[in-house]
């Protein structure tokens, strides 16, 4: 058993930790802060931040240098992670671009695509949407119905994405569309990497029940793309799509641990400013969400040990999808309960509420997106358990 | 970072767990839980070559230091035999002779560490840790407290060690018959264990829950593991029950409830070897943990094989009932989170 990090892990969180602290405003860190801009400015300032901040090094831990990445280990990133959530750093304006398409275009990838998309991806040249999810494919993403008709060197794509992060401020989509004509399920579809800024394609913002959009809707109307720019093989995009996910394997549970860890106090200061904290089932029900807590801090710990030591976690990750997302969301249950018969006050007395109720909102997504807990638990249970479909 | 067992103590469970699979199985298990619960037991549910074999394999001895002829392997290894003995089910003065060893060890003088402890680790001696009751009086609840050559009590606010306390023991009838209880009615104050104190009661306590939960995390494992095997072959309707979605969620959340208590209870393991700071929590959270995913597991074998499990004949009852008493020792789940709420919160304010 070996809880500690190595020295150069070590040293590299000691230069993150310093670049963080003299980059980010103190004002930054204010509560409302990123709330009182609109969301253009917002996201113009995050993309600039993230930007310095790769140009500082600081991006792209475990990629490799050839790729402008910092050639780092498992260890680093887990400390990169934490130490951005420690640091109330803005949350990053790539996420799927970073999280996914990158470590796939290094996989599997021509020359040119590689070059062409890592290294304006690290810098924020190019914002990168997510086109998986449609109206009538969800869960049952092998359902999609977005079509590409080729049309001499391009394809011309027709349909609707949906839950599209950042679609608003997205500059390219790695989309899911069915090139073969009559092809059904899971044959017949290709990953395109589709430029966004196009007569063809229209981007708006789909307001969620928090009132913030986060997500939002792409329509392709005979929308371009040229065959080559096709991530894998035209009509592999199934497996291209597989690939692709299996990347979220790296998802830190430790940022994830570290972030709720803040809120289950900040919940926990509430109910002591409020004298909740003497109420015994409270006490029980925060006890239970700090038990859970603990544990994703423990899983944490041996996910980043089974990939140190090289070992293919697999479905395994439908575990940890479910242990951070439900604990996240009977974590502000809690709170809601804390509060009682003043749950949906905008505030009480001088404490304003309203971040928070952001959060619990937030908190009934999180078991939807990425894979619901439904569908992890039927992946938990044929995939890990081994029982029959 | 390194979170998980090593090769040599993954080694160790498969040793232990493949002399149970192949000298003491469940056939094994269901004798002496009959005896224990007939009318007139005949036994004392520590069969001679099971308790030869663990001492030759050097269970009892995991604690024991080097100096005093034992393996000096500490609380990672221990529990690895825990977890395995909560899986088979195992009857047996295992754990109190291993904890009766750490009393000496931790709290005994040099001359009562240099007569116990090569005893304890051989397995000639049986030992038993009672810290309900105080002596002289009653204690309640001792495993095995009718066959052990030594158990460690509370005296006072100290600790007293009484040779063989079948003398004052009265067999304690319980439905978990994996497991013999006794009450120890002490007459007098015992041999003191010179340096117990406050501090060595809570680390003394800390190790015992440690224990407890594995044993528990054990039976939560093999009991879904079980559950699992079954619901992949039993037909209904025409086909595996576990293909039903109603049945694949709930072994799927039983899966990351005792896979969480397993992480928590390596970790609790650890963090009282290693003196870590945040131990208290960390046992606390296991003993929670593996609890709640004991109770669960367990209960759910049942329903999750039908009415096969609500028989005698079945299996499942063996894993239930021990579960339960477990559960309950060394403050149960909810007393575990009054626990955690204290540590984390402070204590209730005025």
């Amino acid at each position: 058993m070996d809880l500690t990090f190595t020295e150069a892990e070590e040293d590299f969180r000691r230069q993150l930790r310093a670049w963080l602290r003299a980059n980010i405003p103190e004002e930054w860190k204010r509560p409302g802060f990123w709330e009182s801009f609109d969301d253009d400015e917002s996201f113009r300032l995050r993309r600039e931040w993230e930007r310095a901040k790769a140009l500082a090094g600081f991006a792209g831990i475990q990629w490799p240098t050839e790729y402008g990445g910092r050639g780092g280990t498992p260890g680093m990133k887990a400390i990169y992670d934490e130490e951005m959530v420690l640091a109330r750093a803005p949350r990053t304006v790539n996420p799927l671009g970073l999280t996914f398409l990158a470590p796939t275009v290094m996989a599997i990838g021509t020359d040119a695509q590689r070059k062409e998309i890592i290294g304006p991806m690290l810098r924020n040249e190019v914002i990168w949407c997510q086109g998986f999810s449609e109206p009538g494919a969800g869960s049952d993403l092998a359902a999609l119905a977005t079509k590409g008709v080729r049309d001499g060197d391009d394809f011309i794509v027709n349909g609707q994405k949906v839950w599209t992060t950042n679609a608003v401020h997205g500059d390219k989509i790695f989309a899911l569309v069915r090139t073969e004509p009559g092809s059904t399920r899971h044959r017949g579809i290709s990953m395109l990497l589709i430029d966004m800024h196009q007569p063809g394609v229209e981007a708006r913002p789909l307001r969620q029940m928090s009132g913030a959009s986060e997500f939002g809707e792409v329509f392709f109307t005979d929308a371009r793309v040229p065959a080559t720019d096709c991530l894998g093989e035209i009509g592999d995009g199934w497996r291209t799509a597989m690939l692709l996910l299996s990347f979220e394997r790296g998802a830190s549970g430790i940022a994830q641990y570290t972030e709720f860890r803040r809120q289950y106090d900040e919940i926990a200061a509430v109910a002591k400013r409020l004298g909740r904290d003497r109420d015994p089932v409270i006490r029980d029900r925060l006890a239970r969400v700090l038990t859970e807590l603990e544990c994703l801090r423990l899983h944490a710990m041996y996910v980043l040990t089974q990939v140190e030591c090289g070992r293919d976690l697999g479905s395994e990750s439908s575990m940890t999808k479910l242990q951070w997302s439900e604990t996240f969301q009977d974590l502000w249950e809690v709170f809601d309960d804390i509060l009682g018969e003043d749950a949906t006050l905008d505030s009480i007395g001088e404490l304003d509420l309203r971040p928070m109720h952001t959060e619990s909102m937030w908190s009934r997504s999180v078991t939807i997106w990425g894979g619901s807990s439904q569908v992890q638990r039927n992946i938990t249970a044929e995939r890990v358990l081994g029982l029959p479909r | 970072m390194y979170f998980a067992l090593t090769d040599d103590q993954r080694e160790f469970d498969a040793a232990v767990r493949g002399y149970l699979a192949e000298r003491f199985d469940l056939a094994a298990v269901r004798g002496e839980f009959e005896d224990a619960v007939s009318a007139e037991p005949v036994g004392e549910g520590h069969p001679e070559a099971l308790w030869k074999a663990a001492a030759e394999q050097g269970w009892p001895a995991v604690l024991v230091p080097e100096d005093h002829e034992g393996l000096g392997l500490g609380m990672v290894e221990a529990q690895v035999i825990a977890r395995a003995l909560g899986a088979g089910m195992v009857p047996g003065p295992w754990r109190g002779t291993v904890l009766a060893g750490e009393a000496i060890r931790l709290a005994g003088s040099d001359e009562q560490q240099a007569d116990w402890l090569p005893r304890v680790a051989s397995g000639e001696v049986v030992g038993a840790l009672a810290l309900r009751g105080s002596a002289p009086g009653t204690i309640p609840g001792v495993e095995y407290g009718r066959i052990a050559g030594v158990a460690v009590v509370r005296s006072g606010v100290g600790l007293a060690l009484v040779e063989r306390p079948g003398s004052y023991a009265t067999p304690q009838r319980s439905y978990d018959g994996t497991t013999r209880l006794a009450s120890l009615s002490v007459p007098d104050a015992g041999a003191v264990l010179p340096r117990a104190s406050e501090a060595m009661i809570v680390e003394l306590t800390a190790r015992a829950t440690v224990l407890v939960a594995a044993d528990l995390v054990g039976i939560a494992r093999e009991s879904l593991s079980r559950t699992v095997a079954y619901d992949r072959e039993r037909l209904q309707f025409g086909v595996p029950v576990g293909s039903f979605q109603a049945i694949k969620h709930a072994l799927a959340d039983l899966h990351v409830g005792v896979t969480m208590a397993e992480h928590a209870v390596l970790y609790a393991a650890y963090a009282v070897e290693s003196g870590l700071a945040g131990r208290e929590l960390a046992v606390a959270v296991a003993k929670a943990k593996a609890g709640d995913a004991a109770l669960q597991s367990t209960a759910a074998m049942i329903q999750y094989h039908g009415g096969i499990g609500y028989t005698w004949e079945h299996e499942t009852h063996f894993f239930y009932k021990r579960a339960k008493r477990l559960a309950g020792q060394f403050g149960d789940s909810d007393a575990q989170r009054q626990k955690i709420a204290s540590l984390t919160l402070g204590p209730v304010s005025a």
